[in-house]
């Protein structure tokens, strides 16, 4: 089962997605990169249905990516989030639309603050410290709000990641193996190893 | 009622001349005429498109009279049950497939032709629906050729990947049952795609598809490193597909062998899956000599352990 | 048919000449000047600004652009119609790493921009785009610049330099008297901006550079960095005349002492 977590702290967002694509019973992948990097300052995590995420993510990514050459800036996180979950909200009345769910989470370079959004594929976006889809979320949930804390430096944020992936791993029978990790801050998006 | 009639039919001069308009309407050319969509694109307009049943849902028509699960008895048995895998290593790719088509419980071939020989650099694997394999992996093979007269180069493994995903996902939802791996070597080097109807596409170094995947995933998974010489390498896609062949049902007969180098790919050999068993795939590279059959290689070892008193 | 309106306004005169398309290029003649100069491994674009109003934000007049991170345009005729083709370009940018997953050749691009200008002489409706475009940048994973160039009637060429514009055929001259194979970084710059002041008279206020180094490594000179290159040009050319004059008052006193001495001998 997919999973994918968010959590914001002092001045960055961090955000994990399990590696794993499965088919069935089988795993066709053990490290697929489940998080885009659609701007310099924004990354956006997807889980869904096989073939729609990565359409979907593709088109994202590309349009983000026109919107900055045409107009030589990039798309703040909350302007490239609501787009986003307007693209989603438009496919959601189409003949088919795309079941994806999405954890986007931004630098504002101007204010100097991190915005972490959680949308789902009915188009539902919010603004929240930190996010969680998948089965991972009925157990991430609680415990964050039990240990965030938004003034978090990024190794205390990195630990109380590692509670979660720990947590998961502990109690979901069909858990992922592997996670891939990145964070975004002031000098833009990076993956780190955990 | 008239009128009605006269809007709705397709034959008389109303229609007729409904039909005229609509082709002098059709003036503009598409982009295709010109060479863009990345250089994709038919000759006919805008994206390609094959005729649906004139139906109101085209899936449950097809549902209804394919599905053998629920229907024994239905008209059309869409042969399914296969194995295939491919792989990259040092020295290329190494794809492997059986050769058994079922069609329910009744087995309708033992000499399928499963890798689908999209062009001498590109080779496709074939599972799920055969029709469906072969018809769009014969089409993908076109639009290659096309993309190679526009852009003077050949396609990337990943391009042509992704064409026929784009495909498949368009289709999505319709009915269209494909599991397959594209193959080949582009200036990249080696290259292994997996691809099926969901639209899923993921780039990989080890993929195997079909009903007797697992079992050849078992044998493949321990045996495989990137540093396998080609023997090695050759040996254990006849070893995997054997090990399908031999536990699953739907899947057996013979092993078609292919492996592809800088210089396109070549076909290695075809393997009977039961003289695999009792006899080894015979005087070929990498052969270890001998069965694969378990029986072979534990043939008078035994697992009785008697105390030492007792054996004197 | 009632649908006249939108037959093509392209159409044949009786003696061959599509004049749409003729006056189009005629458009591109009057617009301001662009050069593209391809070195050794870097291509130069330089284009002819026009002066801005004394109340007009400069910055929003840009006549060189990115289509991608590795192709920039540069284009001469009408502003308005390059904006629409350079937004169509930037889509298709987009659209082929979309399906192909790889940039696009820098004659890709080219073709496919060539491509909607030829539909726009042979379609209902429409009138053709009326510019030319020079098109510079490195394909992936190539280190040989490229320059090409399209016009209002869709054909498109490769260059080793070219001018578009208003007196390009003075540019063009000029740079095919001056030219050479491998120039350097500075060589090429400096070509570019030579060629641009044959027909820019009011010197670096009205020059633009962009300098493309290699595969996404793109940098627009500043005024002072042309301005320091139109010195320098405008000394060199300081000296050539100072040498000129010199050597022909040499040979003039060379002449008269001759003069003399034939004037001297004969007496």
């Amino acid at each position: 089962m997919e999973n994918l977590f968010a959590i914001t702290g002092k001045g960055y967002v961090i955000v994990a997605a399990d590696t794993t694509s499965a088919r069935s019973i089988v795993k066709m992948k053990v490290d697929e990169d489940k998080i885009k990097v659609l701007s310099p300052h924004l990354l956006m995590a997807y889980s869904g249905e096989p073939g729609d995420t990565i359409q979907f993510s593709e088109y994202v990514e590309r349009n983000i990516r026109l919107f900055q050459i045409r107009n030589t800036y990039p798309l703040g996180p909350s302007a490239a989030a609501s787009w986003i979950r307007r693209s989603l909200a438009e496919s959601l009345r189409s003949r088919k639309p795309y079941a994806v769910n999405l954890l986007l989470g931004g630098y504002d370079t101007n204010k100097h603050e991190p915005h972490l959004f959680w949308v789902d594929y009915l188009g539902t976006m919010t603004e929240v410290p930190f996010a969680a889809h998948g089965y991972g979320s009925y157990f991430v949930l609680s415990l964050l709000d039990r240990y965030h804390n938004p003034e978090a430096s990024l190794e205390e944020g990195l630990a109380t990641l590692k509670r979660c992936i720990a947590e998961v791993t502990k109690r979901v029978v069909v858990s992922p193996g592997q996670y891939k990790v990145k964070v975004v801050d002031k000098d833009g998006a990076r993956e780190i190893e955990i | 009622m008239n009128t009605f009639a006269d809007r709705f039919s397709t034959t008389g001069a109303l229609a007729e001349l409904r039909k005229a308009q609509k082709a002098a309407d059709e003036e503009e050319f598409s982009d295709a005429m010109w060479g863009s969509e990345a250089g994709f694109g038919s000759l006919a307009k805008g994206v390609p498109t094959f005729s649906v049943p004139n139906i109101p849902d085209p899936t449950a028509f097809l549902r209804l009279h394919t599905d053998d699960h629920a229907d024994p008895t239905c008209k059309i048995k869409i042969s399914h049950g296969t194995t295939t895998l491919a792989f990259r290593f040092q020295g290329g790719v190494i794809v492997a497939v059986d050769s058994r088509a079922t069609a329910g419980s009744y087995v309708a071939s033992g000499t399928v032709k499963k890798v689908i020989e999209i062009n001498p650099y590109l080779l496709g694997t074939m599972a799920g629906g055969a029709a469906d394999c072969q018809y769009w992996e014969t089409y993908l093979g076109m639009h290659c050729r096309l993309h190679e007269l526009r852009n003077r180069e050949r396609i990337s493994v990943s391009a042509a990947s992704k064409y026929l995903s784009n495909l498949v996902y368009s289709y999505k939802g319709m009915g269209l049952s494909m599991g397959t791996m594209i193959c080949g070597w582009d200036k990249t080097g080696p290259a292994v795609f997996y691809v099926d109807s969901d639209g899923t596409r993921l780039k990989g170094d080890l993929f195997s598809v079909g009903s007797g995947s697992t079992f050849a995933y078992g044998v493949l998974d321990q045996g495989y490193r990137w540093d396998l010489t080609d023997e090695e390498a050759q040996e254990l896609g006849r070893r995997s597909i054997y090990a399908a062949g031999h536990r699953d049902a739907f899947s057996g007969n013979t092993c078609n062998l292919y492996h592809v180098k800088e210089d396109g790919w070549k076909f290695i050999g075809n393997y009977d899956i039961s003289k695999m068993h009792y006899d080894g795939p015979g005087n070929v590279l990498g052969a270890t000599g001998g069965g694969y059959g378990y029986e072979l290689r534990v043939e008078g070892l035994s697992s009785a352990n008697p105390p030492v008193a007792a054996q004197a | 048919m009632s649908r006249s309106y939108d037959r093509a306004l392209t159409v044949f005169s009786p003696d061959g000449h599509l004049f749409q398309v003729e006056y189009a290029a005629e458009a591109v003649r009057k617009g301001t000047c662009a050069v593209g100069v391809r070195g050794k491994d870097v291509v130069i674009l330089g284009v002819e600004k026009k002066s801005v109003l004394q109340l007009q934000d400069s910055r929003t007049v840009r006549k060189v652009v990115m289509l991608d991170d590795h192709v920039c345009l540069a284009f001469a005729g009408l502003t308005a119609d390059g904006r629409v083709l350079i937004d169509k370009a930037r889509i298709e940018c987009q659209s082929h790493r979309l399906t192909v997953e790889d940039p696009v050749t820098v004659e890709y691009i080219t073709r496919h921009i060539a491509g909607i200008q030829q539909k726009y002489t042979q379609s209902g409706g429409v009138r053709p785009f009326g510019i030319s475009t020079l098109i510079v940048g490195f394909d992936p994973h190539d280190s040989r610049p490229r320059l090409y160039q399209t016009e209002p009637s869709g054909i498109y060429s490769a260059w080793k330099a070219n001018a578009i514009g208003r007196s390009s055929k003075t540019v063009r001259e000029f740079l095919e008297k001056n030219h050479k194979d491998d120039l350097s970084r500075e060589e090429a710059i400096k070509l570019t901006v030579k060629s641009l002041l044959e027909v820019v008279q009011t010197g670096a206020k009205n020059i633009e550079i962009s300098v493309m180094e290699s595969y996404g490594k793109v940098t627009n000179l500043d005024l002072s960095q042309i301005q320091a290159i139109v010195s320098e040009i405008e000394r060199e050319k300081e000296a050539e005349a100072e040498r000129k004059r010199s050597r022909l008052a040499a040979t003039a006193a060379g002449q008269a002492a001759m003069e003399s001495l034939a004037t001297e001998s004969s007496r």
